[in-house]
This record gives C-alpha cells, sequence and structure tokens, in this order.
C-alpha cells in the first residue's frame, strides 16, 4: 500500500502531489483559521496514534496477521479535513524516518490514504450510521463497512497509480521504466489481498474500537460535533465544488508539464539510438489501445510522435481520473451539506 | 515463517525495532562526517535532487553509478557500510524482488528471448530482455531511493531536518505537528509495548482469535483515548506558554563555503545522471 | 509579610465542575499577594491542580469570580491579544506530568519555545534560552530530544522552559514528584532562591516535609473538595488532626527503641516524642 520510490515515474508523482496539495492547503486553513490552536496537539496526537496503531498485528482466522491503516476511524472520531493532516503526518513521518513509502511518491501515498481513505471511510460511516442513537449498532458496523471500502477503494486507486505506469513510461525497447505491470495485472494484484485480508483487518478495527468506545468513552465518539459551531458548518458543508475545481485547474496545468519533463530526457536517449537499430518505438500499451480507437495511430516510427501520444495520453487519463474523483468528492460533500 | 508466530510477538518486535532504529539512528546522526556537517537544507535539497536523478534517469548504469555515490557518502559519513548495505538491500528483495520477478517473463514483459524455458506450440515461457531489464529497474531505483533516503536521515538529527523542511515551503504548522506527532509517537509506542508485555506475562498457551481480536480492540482504545487526553493537556502546556496556534521557529543555519562545495557537486551529479 | 500589597490573584466562591459532571473545586475563595510563597495543600483528588489550572488561565469556572492582577480572568478576557499576552508572560505554570509540558524536538527547542510564542526578537530568545540552560546545569542536553531524557532530566528541561519565559508567578504542580532525593533538595532549594529574587511562588502538594520549606503560607484542600483551612507554615503543620482528617498524613506501627506504637507521622524526618 505505502508506495516506495522507484515505482512510479517522477512525472506521476509530480500529478499525484498536484492532487494531494489543494487538499492539504484546504485542511491547513482550517487547523489554523477555523479550528483554532485546540486542533494542533489534538492532529499531532492522532498522527502518533495511528503511526502506532500499524504496529498492532490483528489475529485473522487461518493464522495470519495483518495491521490497519486506521484513516477511517481517524476521520469518523476528528472528521475528514483533520484526518488528511493526521494521517499525511504519519505517513511523513513513516517514509521519513523508517523508508516506509517514497518521498517522490509521498504525494501518492498521502493521496490514497490521506485523502481518498478518510473522504471515503467518513461518508460511508455517515451514509450508514446516519443520525442513530450513539450506542447504536448501525455505528460500529457503519465503521466497520466504511474501513472496508475505504481501504478497498484506496488500493484500487494504488493499483490504478501503478497499473498506469507501464503503458506510459517505456524505454525504447519496450521495458517498462517504472512499475512493469498493466492494469490487468495490477488491479486484480493488489485487490485480490485488499479483499481478502487488508480491508477486512481495517474493518475488524475500526468497527471493534467504535464498538469499545460506545461502552466505555462515548463523549470520544462526539468530538466532531463538539466543534465550535462555526467549524462544524464549515467541517461538514464547506470543500464545496470550488476550492476542489481549483485545485483540479491548477493540477491540469501542472499534470502536462510534469509529464513533458522527462519526456525530453525520454527523447533525447531514445532518437539516436532506435534510428541505428531502424526501429520503431511501439509502447505495447498504446499499440492495444490504439486498436480500440477509430483511426489507428498514423506513422508509429517516429519516436518522438509516440512519445508525444504517450504523454498526452496518460495527461488525459490522469486528469479524467481525479476529476471522477473530485466530482465524486464533490458530489457526495454537497448533498451531505444539503442534508444538514 | 512469520505466520507462525504470535501477534503478540510480532507487535511486540515490530514496536521494539522501531524504537531501536530511533535511538541508533540518532547516535549516527551525532557522529562527526561528511554529510553530518553539510547544512541540513542544502541536504534536503541535494539529496531530492538525486533522489530525482534516480527516478529520471534511464541508464541502469547510471542508477548503479548513483548507488556507489551512496556507498561512497556512507563510508565518508561514518556510517557502518554493512548495517548500511543490509538495512537496504535485505528488506529489497523481499518485497520489491518478489514484485518485480514475474515481470522477467514474456507473459508480463513481452520481448525478445534470452532464456526460453519452456516452449511448445502453443505455449512458450521465457525470460526476455525487457523483462530482466525492467526488473532491474525496478529494484535499483527502489534500492537506490530508499538508500538515499536512509543515508539523510541517518546523518540528520531529527529536529535538524524538521527545520531544514521548512525550506521546502511547508507551512510551519506543519512541521510543528510533525514534530510534536513523532515525539508523542513514542510515549505511545512505549505504552503500547508495556500493554503487549503485560498481555504476554499473563496469557499461557493461545488463546483463541476472537478473544485476541476484543483484546487488541479494548487496548488500542485506550491508547485512542490517552492519545486524545494527552492532546488536551498539551494544548494547555503550549497555551500557557504563549501558543496562539503560529508556529515560531528559529533557524540558526549559517551557510558554509563547504556546503556550497558539496551541494554544488551534488546537484551537479545528480544533473549530470539525468542528461548522461 | 513585609507589606500588605494588593492581592495579584484574588478567588471569590469559586466552583469548578468537569463536563459538568465531576466536582472538582466547591466554592473555593483565596487571595495571594506578590512575593508569597503559599502551598496548596491536599490528597490526591482535592481539586489543587484544578485550582493551579485556573490561576494559570487555562481553566475558566463557571460559577465564582477570579481576578488576576486588577483583571477579571475570563475566557472572554484572554480573546483580547494584549491582555493574553501580558498574561502568559507574567505566569509560568509547570505541569506534574513532564511529558505533557515537553512536547519540542529537541530541549533546546522546548526552552526556546515561549520566548519565541511571545516574539521576541532572536537575540533575547537565544540569550534567555542559554541562561536558563546555564543556572540549571543543563547545557550538555541542548541537542537532546526531551522524551529520551530520565524523569530528573525532564523536571529540569520543564523548568528551564519556563524560566525562559522569565514569569513574575510561578505555579508548580506537584513539582517534588518522581525525583530521586538529590535532584529534590535541589529543586527545593530554587523554588526558596526564586522567591527570594522576588517572585510569587504558588505550589499544589501533598509533601509536607516540601511544604515545610516551600511555603509560608497554607492553604488545605479537603477531599470534599473544599478549602477547610488556611494558615502560616506553623499553624497548619501543627495541626495534626486537621492533616490526618485531610488524609495528608497517617498513623502507623512503628519502632522507638524498644517500643511499638502507632501515631500520626511524618515520614523522613526525624521526630522525638516522650514515651511513656
Amino acid at each position: 500500500m505505502h508506495i516506495p520510490d522507484g515505482y512510479l515515474s517522477p512525472a506521476s508523482c509530480a500529478v499525484m502531489y498536484a492532487a494531494a496539495t489543494p487538499f492539504w492547503y484546504r485542511a491547513s486553513r482550517k487547523v489554523k483559521r477555523v479550528l483554532t490552536a485546540r486542533m494542533v496537539p489534538l492532529i499531532a496526537l492522532f498522527a502518533a496514534f495511528s503511526f502506532v496503531i500499524m504496529m498492532f498485528n490483528i489475529p485473522l482466522p487461518g493464522g495470519t496477521t495483518g495491521h490497519a491503516v486506521g484513516s477511517t476511524l481517524v476521520a469518523i472520531i476528528l472528521g475528514p479535513w483533520a484526518a488528511v493532516i493526521a494521517i499525511s503526518v504519519a505517513l511523513a513521518i513513516q517514509a521519513l524516518f523508517f523508508g516506509d513509502g517514497g518521498v517522490l511518491a509521498f504525494g501518492a501515498n498521502c493521496f490514497n490514504m490521506a485523502v481518498v481513505m478518510p473522504f471515503v471511510g467518513y461518508y460511508i460511516y455517515h451514509w450508514i450510521s446516519g443520525r442513530s442513537e450513539l450506542t447504536s449498532l448501525r455505528r460500529p458496523i457503519g465503521a466497520a463497512v466504511a474501513g472496508y471500502v475505504a481501504l478497498t477503494i484506496a488500493a484500487l486507486f494504488t493499483a490504478v497509480e501503478l497499473g498506469l505506469q507501464p503503458y506510459l513510461f517505456r524505454a525504447a525497447d519496450g521495458t517498462p521504466l517504472y512499475a512493469p505491470y498493466g492494469l490487468s495485472v495490477a488491479i486484480p494484484a493488489m485487490m485480490g489481498p485488499h479483499l481478502l485480508v487488508a480491508s477486512v483487518v481495517e474493518a475488524l478495527v475500526t468497527g471493534s474500537i467504535i464498538s469499545y468506545l460506545q461502552r466505555v468513552n462515548q463523549p470520544l465518539l462526539m468530538l466532531t460535533t463538539e466543534l465550535p459551531a462555526e467549524a462544524r458548518e464549515r467541517a461538514v458543508a464547506s470543500p464545496r465544488a470550488r476550492i476542489l475545481w481549483v485545485g483540479l485547474a491548477i493540477l491540469i496545468l501542472l499534470a502536462p508539464l510534469g509529464l513533458l519533463a522527462p519526456g525530453t530526457a525520454w527523447g533525447e536517449w531514445g532518437g539516436e539510438e532506435l534510428r541505428e537499430l531502424g526501429l520503431g518505438f511501439i509502447p505495447e500499451g498504446l499499440e492495444r489501445l490504439g486498436g480500440i480507437w477509430p483511426a489507428p495511430i498514423p506513422d508509429y516510427e517516429v519516436p518522438g510522435l509516440n512519445a508525444n501520444l504517450g504523454y498526452i495520453l496518460s495527461a488525459v487519463v490522469g486528469i479524467v481520473l481525479v476529476s471522477l474523483v473530485t466530482w465524486l468528492v464533490s458530489r457526495i460533500v454537497v448533498r451531505q451539506s444539503t442534508k444538514i | 515463517m512469520r505466520a507462525r508466530r504470535g501477534f503478540i510477538e510480532r507487535s511486540i518486535a515490530d514496536i521494539t525495532a522501531t524504537l531501536e532504529k530511533a535511538i541508533f539512528s540518532e547516535e549516527l546522526a551525532r557522529k562527526e562526517g561528511l554529510l553530518q556537517n553539510l547544512d541540513p537544507r542544502m541536504k534536503v535539497i541535494t539529496f531530492l535532487a538525486l533522489l530525482l536523478a534516480v527516478s529520471l534517469s534511464q541508464g541502469l548504469l547510471i542508477i548503479v553509478a548513483l548507488y556507489f555515490l551512496t556507498l561512497l557518502l556512507a563510508w565518508r559519513s561514518r556510517i557502518p557500510l554493512g548495517f548500511f548495505i543490509k538495512r537496504v538491500w535485505l528488506f529489497m528483495p523481499f518485497f520489491t524482488g518478489m514484485v518485480a520477478l514475474p515481470a522477467l517473463f514474456n507473459i508480463f514483459t513481452p520481448g525478445e528471448p534470452i532464456v526460453t524455458l519452456w516452449q511448445t506450440e502453443r505455449f512458450h515461457l521465457a525470460i526476455t530482455i525487457q523483462g530482466l531489464r525492467t526488473a532491474t529497474f525496478l529494484v535499483l531505483r527502489v534500492g537506490v531511493s530508499v538508500s538515499l533516503a536512509l543515508l539523510s536521515v541517518l546523518t540528520t538529527p531529527w529536529a535538524t531536518l524538521l527545520k531544514a523542511l521548512h525550506i521546502l515551503r511547508l507551512p510551519q504548522v506543519f512541521i510543528l505537528i510533525l514534530g510534536m506527532a513523532y515525539r508523542y509517537a513514542f510515549l505511545l509506542l512505549h505504552t503500547a509495548n508495556s500493554m503487549f508485555l503485560a498481555r504476554q506475562s499473563r496469557t499461557v498457551g493461545q488463546m483463541p482469535g476472537g478473544e485476541n481480536r476484543r483484546w487488541i480492540a479494548a487496548s488500542a482504545s485506550t491508547l485512542l483515548a490517552k492519545s486524545y487526553h494527552l492532546s488536551q493537556e498539551v494544548y494547555l502546556a503550549m497555551l500557557s506558554r504563549g501558543f496562539r496556534g503560529e508556529a515560531q521557529m528559529l533557524d540558526t543555519f549559517r551557510l558554509k563555503p563547504s556546503d556550497w562545495l558539496w551541494g554544488a557537486t551534488l546537484l551537479a551529479l545528480a544533473l549530470l545522471a539525468v542528461l548522461m | 509579610m513585609k507589606m500588605r500589597k494588593e492581592p495579584i490573584f484574588e478567588l471569590e466562591r469559586v466552583s469548578f465542575t468537569y463536563d459538568g459532571k465531576v466536582t472538582a473545586l466547591r466554592e473555593v475563595s483565596l487571595a495571594v499577594a506578590a512575593r508569597e510563597k503559599i502551598a496548596l495543600l491536599g490528597a490526591n483528588g482535592s481539586g489543587k491542580s484544578t485550582l493551579l489550572m485556573i490561576l494559570a488561565g487555562l481553566y475558566f469556572p463557571a460559577l465564582g469570580q477570579v481576578r488576576a492582577f486588577g483583571n477579571a480572568l475570563t475566557e472572554e478576557a484572554f480573546k483580547d491579544e494584549s491582555f493574553a499576552f501580558s498574561f502568559r508572560r507574567k505566569v509560568g505554570l509547570l505541569f506534574q506530568d513532564p511529558d505533557v509540558q515537553l512536547f519540542s524536538p529537541t530541549v533546546w527547542d522546548e526552552v526556546a519555545f515561549a520566548p519565541l510564542q511571545l516574539g521576541l526578537d532572536q537575540e533575547e530568545v537565544v540569550s534567555r534560552v542559554e541562561e536558563a540552560l546555564r543556572l540549571l546545569r543543563i547545557e550538555s542536553l541542548r541537542d537532546r530530544a526531551p522524551h529520551r531524557l530520565s524523569e530528573g532530566e525532564k523536571k529540569k528541561v520543564a523548568i528551564a522552559s519556563i524560566l525562559s519565559l522569565h514569569p513574575e508567578v510561578w505555579l508548580l504542580d506537584e513539582p517534588t514528584a518522581g525525583l530521586d532525593p538529590r535532584t529534590e533538595s535541589w529543586f527545593l532549594d530554587f523554588i526558596c532562591q526564586l522567591n527570594e529574587v522576588g517572585h510569587t511562588v504558588i505550589t499544589a502538594t501533598h509533601d509536607l516535609d516540601a511544604v515545610d520549606l516551600i511555603a509560608d503560607r497554607i492553604y488545605v484542600l479537603s477531599e470534599e473538595n473544599r478549602l477547610i483551612a488556611q494558615g502560616t507554615r506553623q499553624e497548619i503543620l501543627s495541626d495534626r488532626e486537621l492533616l490526618l482528617r485531610c488524609n495528608l498524613t497517617h498513623e502507623h506501627r512503628h519502632r522507638h527503641e524498644r517500643l511499638e506504637h502507632a501515631h500520626p507521622h511524618r515520614h523522613p524526618e526525624r521526630h522525638i516524642h516522650p514515651h511513656e
């Protein structure tokens, strides 16, 4: 789940940083202005907590063990925005200090585990638990389902990011330069273990902790409603499409830039050698996709053109993907806010 | 093997390893050595550039060369090389190596075969040049990136590294939170460790999985409650010393001529690696 | 007291409850003048820590009046930046648990936190930190992480972190808890010196031997969270019946030469009394 450096191209890393940045920005504004100074130690301690919770190995039927990420749990207790920072901080400590997850891939890891996961988890939990009593069974069940779905979706994002690499970044002879497996391999390879093991652990941990807190420490389950009214209103209603669209616009602007950066190096490297060999550069994935398109790519003997096509395609896929998430999140957020 | 060990043993082992790593790193960071003397901001910038170079470079030899550079830097920074190499590569084959293994074959990476393992009318299994190269790329990139990250962390005290992050335009409040999270992670780790040890000392024989999970839910919740309680107290402690939500920091870093020299050299090497 | 001045702290019938449920203080009234040396004496759970938190402007009681330096001490008042600034600057609080108070990555940062938050300029910050480290003789700890120190060292760092604030009023919560005998006696000495150079010192404790040294005047809190007695050190400490009632001293059997008997008793001190 923690992507190390080397699996993602620098361009993809840049795109993922760009995708996470608007959420970080938004979250830090909240910490600074709306949620008051009290949030600083609160977020720090919950980041520390989620760091430690990853050390808890959970026994699973069959004799294996696994550990949880805890993003959903933190999102349920602190709200999704505070969770964005808390989990990012936990991931930063892991990346910087323990080499778990890359530095360049930090943006991607944060997007998957500190943005997608808390938001998905938070809204699923609220969707299932609704306005039920604090002691209602709907809450632990909602938390478990939320934990399961959120981690699975985060894993899906990870798989897509990894799976896109070989389509986009190949050397002249077709050697994938980064993660070597396409979507058709990456997605099942990632989803299998998550659907069967990791997400189960996440569900067990999230659900049973919420259930335990119901019996022992109910005030902790009411933290998000205890925040000042202004903060609460914003915490739920605010992200509104606007800020996310701004983020997306930045992303769209940045994506081609980030993607072009390695392009020059790639083109230079490939050109001479290819002509000598008399080989055309055919990205394998592109070739396959080419068949789907009505007009086949004309003369793919020219390396530059195909390379550029690769970049453009990657940009398009990246942007479509991020737009989709952004749209989904904003839809959910807006719907949620109209309800309240 | 790992599955055989109980979850308590594994958890304790993880926690202990984490605590030990931290203490050992801090020791190395206080030694007198090349990278220890480099200005931390310069170190952050140059190591990011080197990381990028590893990621951007498309020549295996260049990446290998960058690896030798990290070994050289580690040696000049008085980091025990055996430890440094083991720490990076012992974990690598287990994960990335396993991930990269199938990519060797034509099933996953079509291309020119170099070793044919199985050939019939309908089925052809071979290791391809492309497969070999992609697997090597992956393992090398990951290994060298981890080496670089590890090297910068081992030669910089955590608190100094935190302050140096400010140069990346990271908001101060993030840095404050990051520092506090790290500090309290240790407190919580100690608490978790004693919970596990107490549990271990009271457990004879095997416990059913369900009971174990309930115990974990209880202790994780206790830890959660403790985190919350501590955060409230720490807030008051910060408040009483004038905290108003703004992080204030004082960095006393001064760039020496040698910092510029080393910075420029490392940056030039990174640039060279990308251009070659 | 040499001169009865305007009190710097005045509490009038202050009651405090946590979450509207647990009562920590019932109708407490007291007054403290500048340069006084005061102890709040009470058993665990008597509300003395809460009382210190109120004096430090961290908790605000729902019932009763609190005045400090001639101003009402309310949550509202602290919204005024200049009031908050001047109050925090004057009042330093030593928390009972140093882990709560020490949240920074290094000892140096910890001691620099308050001066930086108060917006002092860089030179002033550095000189105050160095002075505090020197006075407490902990210069060698400057780059260490506070969470890796021994309990005694932690306490010293916590004191240094307040010292660098240059407060007029020191509020100390169980300052001798968890200290080894030598550090404890050093610290009691330090408190006396603070007072001699003109600081107000208010100490919450249940340690009768410490009180002997660090208080001229004593307020006693009962286990029912009421202020049940106040007076000079001699008056309070000689009232054995009162101390017994407040669970501050106890009777147990012990031996005087050949006689075994029970009487109220304070430990480290040698006591002499007639035996029949």
